[in-house]
């Protein structure tokens, strides 16, 4: 059902069930917003998507604000602006004022909006000096709750995306604090890692760890691509700087997970520069020279060239001996000594092609699968 | 990190019982904490067990656990609390907690709190012993009362000259503690009239009795109870507000205490009128002895079948149960007091929908003050007619007023509305204490207007409030806040010459900034420099402009928060800031701290 609104003395027609933010959105009109995002569910309690509307009291917060027929919006006039500007002051009197060294300077909503408003810091407030820096021994997450708005988009995305509820909100009033679990860390409370909060959180309060002090957002070039770890395909972009992969970003674009990744995805990219990473295929030194077998296992390192010994090949010879020895070991002793295990890392086209070498080129119905848990 | 390494073990057997006890669903969670408070082993290992033992998030009951002030993970002996509201810093509860942090000392098994209200505003200075209520206690009372000494309760079985009282009118006459002295004196006549009808003929007559919620901002009882009623989806609710925490505000203490039986049949018969079949009374933790009288009035009306299944064979059944808090005065804010109510933080609610369409559960739920249900049964008793007569003034009915302070007579009332403040002090206050003359007044309770001499004859309803006419425009609102007068819950507290403004504003948002739930950046960080403020300037070390500041934070607060709690901080700021703008300019200039008299 359409209804008729105004905002900021223009006529617009939107859908009834949609809030002023969606309205305003689908019109182009900007209004800042922070507590609030479109995969969640809102909460309105950062206040900084205030707007005036005609008859009302208050100033009503876009985002969970519905619309009716005949409201009439201010959405940056000389009142929004003010209060805006001044709760973001609020936030700022307790956040550190650390822009320089924090690692999400330059992607981070609250700098943003801060600047937008020309909002400064106060010279009240806690500033950032209520509690540890780095204080969870998560291998992956970075915490520096000083820089924490109580936004609550961590505790949303734990809750509502990743469902593992390891985030929340403890103790009340200027006190109030988001906490894993009953207030202890991370793993303990149940974190399997995923970095969802990490992605949503609007400040450097939730951050990478690994990356850390890496690179600035405006030093790294985002490839966007695909997971290579399982078959469900998410996209996410590689952070790139001087051709080296220094980390890994949501993208908001991405149409099968949005901001979603798991931990491996999000935060198992160290092997692409691994020095020990595979490049090429490796076979047996026995298998290269044409000699037997050797009886028995080498795990002595003498420093002579042994039999057992990796040798770097090509696809067409490695290939070659692994068809050479199915084909033998089949003719020898029948299809049913071989087994296919293939991998979630594959796509499902790669799997479909697997069982047909399995069932059809092997003849063997061995064939499983490693996501069978 | 690797599930391998999570060893499976059993819920905590102890605390499962527990657990079950009190139903086994995430609505008891602030029961087991209350539980485990008790035994002093709120630890985060337990915290984490009850959340296992319901079913929840651990999280979600440290929250819980971390949020209710009566709750603590610290270990504790027996618990003294002191009263640390601005009405019994009037009467130097600073004084009292001093003497009871030495005579604790001496005694070795005491630790002592302080609380931000105890809802003993006329006993003030008032302390809570574990759940014992105390007071007047002075400075010299402090060992007599660690021996086990609680001072006297205030009697209000006389009427004061020029009272009218209908709900109070049974004061000293029933006995709170007996369902036939109950029926004897004509409690249930209402609701024994009301099954004789159709429920529309009980919603309409309290239509058109006009009756306007007691709790503070006056919404017509019987239109919220039509939507209600109206709504299609059932299991509907009835919940009463007796979460009392505003300091001044002590009346719905005094209702339960004198006649308990009085609110359980308001409650029934609006159930009746709303077609609900069950209801909660939220009373905050502090009240504990009123919360047991509540539950045995309510067994009482159940052995007499005016509670439960097929009430006095009218086929119409109602479940009354009794819910605790545990020390937040947000959970006086309706949405809030839901959330509790469901075993949740209690943080206010988006709205809409609002509790009538959307409340407990999720379920259509008329939530209303103690004071409101208690006024029904007189109007369907005589009649919406004779309510309306009681008072010339556009406002029908009684209300029940406290006055406090540097009165002769302080305490609780009941009359007509559109007094004025010179009637609230001479009439019924008693007069000034002798030497003293009359200052200000906070009007209506902590979150109402601070007001000056010169709106002494102005009469007083909810239409004198601040939140009546409300525009952008703020050359009319700065005019309207040199007239207006809160109703709020209908308390008066009376300072004298020796009484700052400044000082008091500093008070109030001590309470206030205690009180914040943290939801919203304004109320959270504004109450809270305000304070800080307000502290500099008491300690005579404030800066250049700290007025200023002080008005841009109320009216940050009051046109961005997220709830009622947050909106009204504003109102004692500015009417402060508007009628003592001269004191405050002294206090920012001169740099002496302010000596209370």
């Amino acid at each position: 059902m359409a209804i008729n609104i105004t905002i900021n003395g223009k006529q617009i027609e939107a859908q009834a069930g949609q809030t002023v933010l969606q309205a305003a959105q689908q019109n182009g009109i900007e209004i800042p917003t922070l507590c609030y995002h479109k995969d969640l569910s809102p909460s309105g309690n950062c206040r900084m998507c205030v707007v005036e509307v005609k008859g009302l009291r208050f100033l009503q917060a876009a985002c969970v604000a519905p619309i009716y027929e005949g409201m009439e919006i201010q959405t940056r006039n000389d009142k929004v602006v003010a209060d805006r500007k001044m709760t973001l002051e609020m936030m700022l009197a307790n956040h550190p004022q650390d822009c320089i060294t924090c690692e999400v300077s330059g992607e981070c909503e609250l700098q943003d909006l801060a600047y937008e408003y020309k909002a400064q810091a106060p010279y009240w407030g806690s500033k950032g000096t209520r509690y540890p820096v780095n204080s969870d021994p998560n291998p992956f997450i970075r915490v520096d709750m000083n820089r924490c708005i109580l936004c609550r988009r961590c505790v949303s995305a734990c809750a509502e995306i990743q469902v593992r509820n390891v985030w929340g909100v403890a103790h009340r009033g200027f006190d109030e604090q988001i906490v894993a679990g009953a207030g202890i860390n991370m793993l303990e409370a149940r974190c399997e890692s995923c970095g969802q909060c990490v992605a949503y959180c609007p400040t450097g309060a939730l951050s990478n760890k690994m990356n850390y002090g890496a690179a600035r957002a405006h030093q790294v070039k985002r490839v966007t691509t695909t997971c290579s770890y399982c078959g469900v395909g998410c996209n996410f972009d590689l952070l790139v700087k001087k051709d080296k992969v220094i980390g890994v970003a949501s993208n908001a674009n991405a149409s099968v997970n949005g901001l979603a990744l798991c931990v491996k995805g999000r935060y198992g990219y160290d092997y692409i520069h691994h020095p020990e990473r595979l490049t090429a295929p490796k076979v047996r030194r026995y298998l290269v020279d044409g000699t037997v077998k050797p009886k028995g296992h080498h795990d002595v390192t003498t420093g002579q060239p042994n039999p057992w010994d990796w040798v770097e090949s090509d696809w067409d010879t490695a290939l070659s001996f692994v068809a050479k020895k199915l084909k033998n070991t089949r003719d020898t002793f029948g299809p049913d000594t071989i087994g296919v295990l293939t991998s979630a890392k594959c796509t499902n086209e790669e799997n479909y092609v697997m069982n047909k070498l399995a069932r059809q080129v092997i003849g063997t119905n061995n064939i499983d699968h490693c996501a069978r848990l | 990190m690797s599930n391998n390494k999570i060893k499976y073990k059993p819920v905590d057997l102890h605390i499962q019982k527990m657990a079950e006890h009190h139903g086994s669903s995430a609505e008891a969670t602030l029961e087991v904490l209350r539980d485990l408070d008790t035994e002093n082993n709120l630890t985060p290992e337990n915290i984490t067990e009850t959340a296992r033992a319901l079913n929840i998030p651990a999280h979600q009951a440290y929250g819980i656990a971390t949020f209710y002030s009566m709750l603590s993970l610290e270990q504790r002996k027996k618990v003294l609390r002191v009263c640390d509201g601005p009405v019994c810093w009037l009467k130097r509860a600073g004084e009292t907690r001093s003497a009871i942090d030495l005579a604790a000392i001496q005694k070795g098994d005491l630790t002592v709190e302080r609380s931000s209200c105890l809802g003993l505003c006329d006993r003030a200075p008032a302390v809570l012993v574990e759940e014992e209520q105390a007071g007047p206690v002075e400075a010299e009372d402090a060992i007599k009362l660690c021996e086990g000494w609680r001072g006297t309760p205030t009697d209000y079985s006389k009427p004061r000259p020029g009272e009218k009282r209908v709900m109070t009118a049974l004061i000293g006459i029933v006995d709170p503690d007996s369902g036939d002295s109950a029926l004897k004196h004509g409690v249930y006549d209402g609701l024994k009239k009301a099954l004789q009808q159709e429920p529309i003929a009980v919603l309409t007559e309290v239509e058109a009795s006009g009756l306007q919620g007691r709790g503070g901002a006056g919404f017509p009882v019987g239109r919220k109870w039509r939507f209600v009623a109206s709504e299609k989806r059932t299991p509907r609710y009835i919940v009463c507000n007796a979460d009392e925490s505003e300091p001044l505000i002590f009346k719905d203490r005094v209702l339960i205490d004198t006649n308990p039986h009085q609110l359980i049949e308001g409650m029934t018969l609006g159930a009746y009128a709303t077609g609900a079949c069950e209801g909660y009374i939220y009373i905050r933790g502090e009240y504990e002895y009123q919360a047991r009288r509540l539950e045995l009035a309510i067994k009482q009306a159940e052995e007499k079948n005016l509670l439960g299944e097929n009430i006095l064979g009218s086929g119409f059944s109602f479940k009354l149960h009794v819910h605790r808090g545990a020390g937040a005065y947000i959970c006086g804010e309706e949405t809030a007091l839901l959330e509790s109510l469901e075993g949740k933080r209690g943080e206010p609610r988006l709205r809409p929908p609002y509790p009538p369409q959307a409340g407990f559960r999720g379920q259509p739920t008329a939530v209303n003050n103690v004071e409101s249900f208690c006024a029904v049964p007189h109007i369907i008793k005589n009649g919406a007619e004779w309510w309306r007569n009681l008072t010339d003034d556009p406002t029908p009915g009684t209300k029940v007023y406290m006055v406090l302070g540097h009165v002769r007579k302080p305490g609780l009332f009941e009359a007509p509305f559109g007094l004025t403040l010179r009637q609230v002090i001479e009439d019924f206050g008693g007069g000034m204490l002798p030497g003293s003359h009359f200052n200000f007044a906070l009007c209506g309770g902590a979150a109402g207007t601070i007001v000056p001499p010169a709106l002494m004859e102005n009469h007083i309803d909810y239409s004198s409030g601040p939140l009546k006419g409300v525009t952008r425009d703020i050359k009319v609102m700065d005019k309207r806040w040199t007239q207006v007068i809160s109703m709020g819950a209908g308390s008066f507290l009376i300072c004298d010459q020796t009484v700052s403004p400044v000082n008091f504003l500093r008070e109030l948002l001590h309470f206030f900034a205690s009180e914040s739930c943290g939801k919203c950046t304004p109320c959270r960080v504004g109450t809270w420099r305000s304070l800080q403020i307000l502290d500099q300037l008491t300690a005579g070390k404030s800066t250049a402009g700290a007025s200023d500041e002080l008005k841009t934070l109320a009216e940050l607060m009051r046109d961005s928060s997220f709830c009622g709690l947050g909106q009204s901080v504003g109102i004692p700021m500015l009417s402060a800031l508007t009628h003592f703008g001269a004191e405050f300019a002294r206090a920012e200039n001169e740099h002496e701290p302010i000596i209370r008299g």
